[in-house]
């Protein structure tokens, strides 16, 4: 159905008693053409004020409007596991909540019941609730923190208007001071602070998502549709190569010995000896994870890798490989070896005297002869020696990638003072650390090749929990295999009966060590003050499989190496056999002639 | 037979359906007018519902009014679009005085108070009138009626007429003053005023008019006659920084919630500033922040085109109508529309001082919908008959 035809207007006939048409409409015809104009003006301004608000300008009113609507939340990500070679946890991040009221939402006589529900939830003190809801000219009072979600389900469950709770991360430490100092621990801000949970915060951390929420006027939240949430990443889980059991033996056996011989401090490092993976590294006075804020700052390092100390005689391996590797030395070669010996400007001594006797140069090691070892360096010179300290890993990270990891002592041996290149024969005048030291050990166990010492087993990738293996540590040959051999042989026999470190002898097992006594440099006294008593070894002496090394610093009772030390040595060693279940060889060692013609 | 000859044969024999039916009528309607009416109704019902939705419970409650309103006010406006309009010349004393008879209530304890303005009588039921709307379309008429016939021998109003017509528009204004609603008061002022100068009435005593008037305006400010909140909002659109958080406020986000809208809008349900209801009044006074907000420039510039092309028909209605009582009606009715576009949107867009005027056809409101559309309805009647000639 269409528009009736529009009917043909009829003229029109004006009546001839009024005035003309034009006089009378003329007037409101030409004002409604002034009003027109009027309008058209007043929408002109209309138009361009629009055009101000919301083209030009619109930026500015949007930022305004979304600043006093819209509050970012963040959306923390979950942070990934610290654990053991087999996936138990050392440090883990679980779920909490935190508790927080409203008091604007609370009224005046529900208060009392609202604090008293939460008071008994909660388990704390209700006058503290009762204080905190009173200040009503607030909008927010935390009430608890790092509250078990099912306590925080349950105050929910009372529907407070006003009570609300937030999630949260607790990160806990399930061992306490199991692989404290290696482990490290997170700030309050949930950031790593030190240890392994500090150099691999980042990725421990994940990445905190984002989620904007958006408040009205009445403080109501707005619906939204538009999704404006960035997920969090969560941080990946870090596998280490340490084994909890023998952790947890390492740790008991240095802490035991450390109060029983009134050391300063202790370590115990024990490692793979093909793949160089610590399987035990434990530290006394060890750190307490969950109160860490209490322990003294200098005990929250890891000593094993960051204390540097001189070694002593376990350095003397060193010496062996050089004169060995430099032929001018054999095993059976025979020294005349005095207790003292002329070395530019002093006299050095051997740690016992005794009348002049013939030694082999295998039984020089095993009974740690300062005199004999510094004959042999004397036959090498101090370059090569110096090259050789190198090429074992002195002055230089370990390259663990462990925090706190420290280089070292070495000086240029062009520098080295008359008497210094004959101490630092005998493990004096150079400094290490503990890990530097096992290293060494690691290199002659496994037949002269120096594998990177390694702590990461594994890092989870980015998607899915799944372990990423590490790459093996880097390989390089350091002494022939027939060097390493026949140090193994020396050491051997230094845990042998003639040896010093017969202590560390384990029965059924062959082992070979060495001890270190050296004379400890302490900055209080400005010089030499106390002992550094050390024994390190591996296990079974003609297939090794093990590493253990065992240091105390300044001990009070006792100080050789060899008497206390070595016990500690053979305690862990013991335990990491069996716990790895590593059998005897069932072989007899060969006779290693110590003495000549004695 | 010609096409006009065949026309005029068809409108014979359809001659007793004519006059029995309404729908003939309805086709001579202005359906342009008609169109952008119901556009503007149907954009009003949607922005309604958008500033509303999020009340607590009962939510759609006001936007179900809103659209019975409408539909009462179609209704009303139809009716008065089937009226003679000469007819209503007759009449026009009767509806000025029912229409003040209705402000004389207001005043009386039959009145009552909503929103801080004693403008209400309340109905029972949730529903409710504002007298002072139906007041306009009193006003409309009385001095269209008054100053329809000229002086002997001119085209301007005899002086008597005009002082009726003064009187009249003082008995209205000076009633609404007493509730207080500033905003109408100003309204029936230009609707008199419109229709004076559309009547013709000499240039120099509309100056003086306007002397008196700015005169009693001072006078009123030095005298404190205004409440403080009228002096306030004045202070605030002259200095909107001065005070956010107070009178400022409403100012400070109307543009906060435009200027987000950008080009497009965020869409229906979608502006932030809406949904968390920042401006206030934002269903009734400040709706156009809604469609500022949600529907962006183009939204905006849709509603302001819109709203034009009803006062453009408006003055053409006016225009061509050979009836001078027509003329004045349609004229004024366009005047007042007009006036309250103006101010709406302009206080809305911080270019004018806040006073409480409803946008027409949009904003949400019963008696302020009834009223603009019977307004429409007599535009539509004065087109109708002008056609039937």
């Amino acid at each position: 159905m269409g528009r009736p035809p529009r009917p043909p207007r009829p003229p029109r006939q004006r009546p001839p008693a009024k005035p003309p048409t034009v006089l009378r409409l003329g007037n409101p015809r030409r004002r409604l053409h002034i009003g027109l104009i009027a309008m058209t003006f007043v929408l002109s301004i209309l138009a361009g004020r629009l055009v101000q608000l919301q083209g030009l300008d619109s930026k500015v009113y949007e930022a305004h409007a979304a600043e006093q609507r819209v509050q970012p939340e963040r959306l923390p990500a979950r942070r990934g596991a610290i654990t053991d070679v087999s996936g138990h946890e050392l440090a883990v991040t679980v779920e909490a909540r935190e508790v927080s009221v409203d008091p604007a939402l609370i009224s005046a006589e529900k208060r009392t019941e609202v604090a008293a529900t939460l008071a008994r939830e909660l388990g704390s003190p209700p006058a503290q609730i009762v204080a905190k809801l009173a200040r009503t000219n607030t909008r927010y009072q935390l009430i608890a923190k790092d509250v078990d979600p099912v306590v925080a389900e349950a105050v929910l469950k009372h529907d407070f208007r006003g009570v609300s709770t937030k999630p949260q991360y607790r990160r806990v430490y399930p061992g306490n001071d199991l692989a404290g100092s290696l482990v490290g621990f997170v700030g309050f801000e949930g950031r790593g602070l030190a240890g392994l949970e500090g150099v691999y915060d980042k990725m421990l951390a994940g990445q905190d998502g984002e989620q904007s929420i958006e408040i009205g006027s009445k403080g109501q939240r707005i619906p939204m549709t538009r999704d404006t949430s960035r997920a969090p990443v969560p941080g990946r889980d870090v596998r280490l190569t340490i084994d909890r059991d023998i952790q947890w033996a390492a740790q008991q056996a240095i802490a035991s010995q450390v109060k029983a011989t009134g050391a300063r401090s202790g370590s115990v490092i024990i490692m793979d000896v093909q793949n160089a993976q610590i399987l035990g590294m434990a530290n006394a006075p060890e750190l307490d994870l969950n109160n860490w804020e209490k322990t003294p700052g200098e005990d929250r390092g890891n000593r094993a890798v960051a204390e540097v100390f001189e070694p002593g005689s376990t350095n003397k391996v060193i010496t062996a490989a050089a004169a060995l590797e430099a032929g001018t030395v054999r095993p059976e070669t025979v020294f005349q070896v005095k207790d003292n010996i002329q070395c530019a400007d002093r006299v050095l001594r051997d740690s016992h005297p005794h009348p002049p006797e013939r030694l082999t140069f295998a039984g020089v090691v095993a009974t740690s002869s300062n005199v004999g070892t510094i004959m042999a360096a004397e036959k090498v010179g101090d370059q090569k020696l110096y090259e050789k300290l190198r090429a074992f890993g002195f002055g230089a990270k370990p390259g663990a990638g462990l925090p706190g990891e420290e280089a070292g002592l070495l000086p240029d041996w062009k520098t080295w003072s008359g008497s210094q290149s004959c101490t630092v024969a005998y493990g004096q005048g150079v400094s290490v650390t503990a890990l530097q030291m096992a290293s060494v050990y690691q290199t002659i166990a496994n037949g002269g090749v120096r594998v990177t010492p390694q702590i990461i087993a594994g890092i989870s990738g980015e998607q899915g929990k799944k372990i990423v293996p590490s790459k093996p540590g880097k390989q390089t040959r350091v002494v022939s295999e027939r060097t390493a051999d026949e140090i193994a042989g020396m050491l051997e026999a230094a845990v042998g009966e003639d040896g010093t470190g017969n202590l560390a002898s384990i029965p059924g097992y062959r082992v070979a060590g060495k001890t270190g006594t050296a004379m400890r440099y302490d900055e209080k006294c400005q010089g030499y003050c106390g002992y550094t008593a050390t024994f390190v070894g591996f296990t079974p002496a003609d297939k090794p499989r093990l590493i253990a090394l065992a240091v105390l610093q300044d001990p009070k009772k006792g100080h050789y190496g060899g008497q206390i030390a070595a016990p500690v040595f053979k305690d862990v060693m013991m335990f990491a056999l069996k716990s790895r279940k590593i059998p005897p060889t069932g072989t007899t060692p060969p006779p290693v002639r110590i003495r000549a013609g004695g | 037979m010609t096409a006009a000859d065949r026309a005029l044969a068809v409108r014979r024999e359809s001659l007793a359906r004519r006059l029995a039916g309404s729908s003939s009528a309805v086709w001579r309607m202005d359906g342009v007018l008609l169109v952008a009416v119901a556009a503007l109704c149907v954009i009003g019902t949607l922005l309604v519902w958008s500033s509303t939705r999020t009340w607590a419970p009962g939510a759609t409650g006001l936007v179900k009014k809103h659209v019975l309103n409408v539909a009462i006010g179609a209704a009303l406006c139809s009716t008065a679009a089937m009226v003679d309009h000469r007819w209503l010349r007759a009449y026009a004393p009767v509806v000025y005085l029912v229409t003040m008879l209705g402000l004389i209530l207001v005043i009386t304890p039959v009145g009552s108070t909503v929103n801080g303005s004693h403008s209400w009588i309340l109905l029972g039921g949730g529903f409710a009138v504002q007298p002072s709307e139906f007041a306009k379309v009193g006003l409309v008429l009385l001095p269209a009626m008054l100053m329809a016939q000229p002086a002997e021998g001119t085209d301007r109003p005899r002086g008597l007429d005009v002082f009726f017509v003064l009187v009249a528009t003082g008995i209205a204004v000076g009633l609404v003053m007493l509730q207080p609603d500033l905003g109408t008061a100003m309204v029936l002022g230009v609707i008199a005023a419109g229709a004076m100068m559309i009547a013709g009435v000499r240039k120099r005593w509309i100056a003086v008019l306007a002397l008196l008037v700015a005169a009693g305006g001072v006078a009123v400010w030095f005298l404190d006659l205004l409440e403080p909140y009228q002096v306030a909002r004045f202070t605030a659109f002259l200095r909107p920084s001065t005070d956010p958080r107070g009178v400022g406020y409403n100012s400070t986000q109307a543009l906060n919630a435009i200027g987000s809208g950008e080009v497009f809008g965020k869409g229906l349900f979608g502006g932030g500033q809406t949904t968390g209801r920042f401006v206030p009044e934002q269903h009734t006074d400040f709706i156009f922040t809604v469609v500022g907000e949600e529907f962006g420039f183009v939204g905006s510039v849709t509603v302001v085109t819109l709203l034009s092309v009803v006062l453009l028909r408006g003055v053409r209605i006016a225009w061509q109508c050979e009836d001078r009582f027509g003329s004045l009606v349609a004229g004024t009715i366009v005047c007042w529309l007009a006036f309250q576009t103006f101010v709406n949107i302009g206080m809305t867009v911080g270019i004018m001082p806040i006073t409480g005027l409803p946008l027409p056809f949009v904003s949400y409101g019963g008696t302020a919908t009834f009223a603009n559309l019977v307004a429409i309805g007599l535009l539509q009647a004065i087109h109708i008959r002008e056609r039937q000639h």
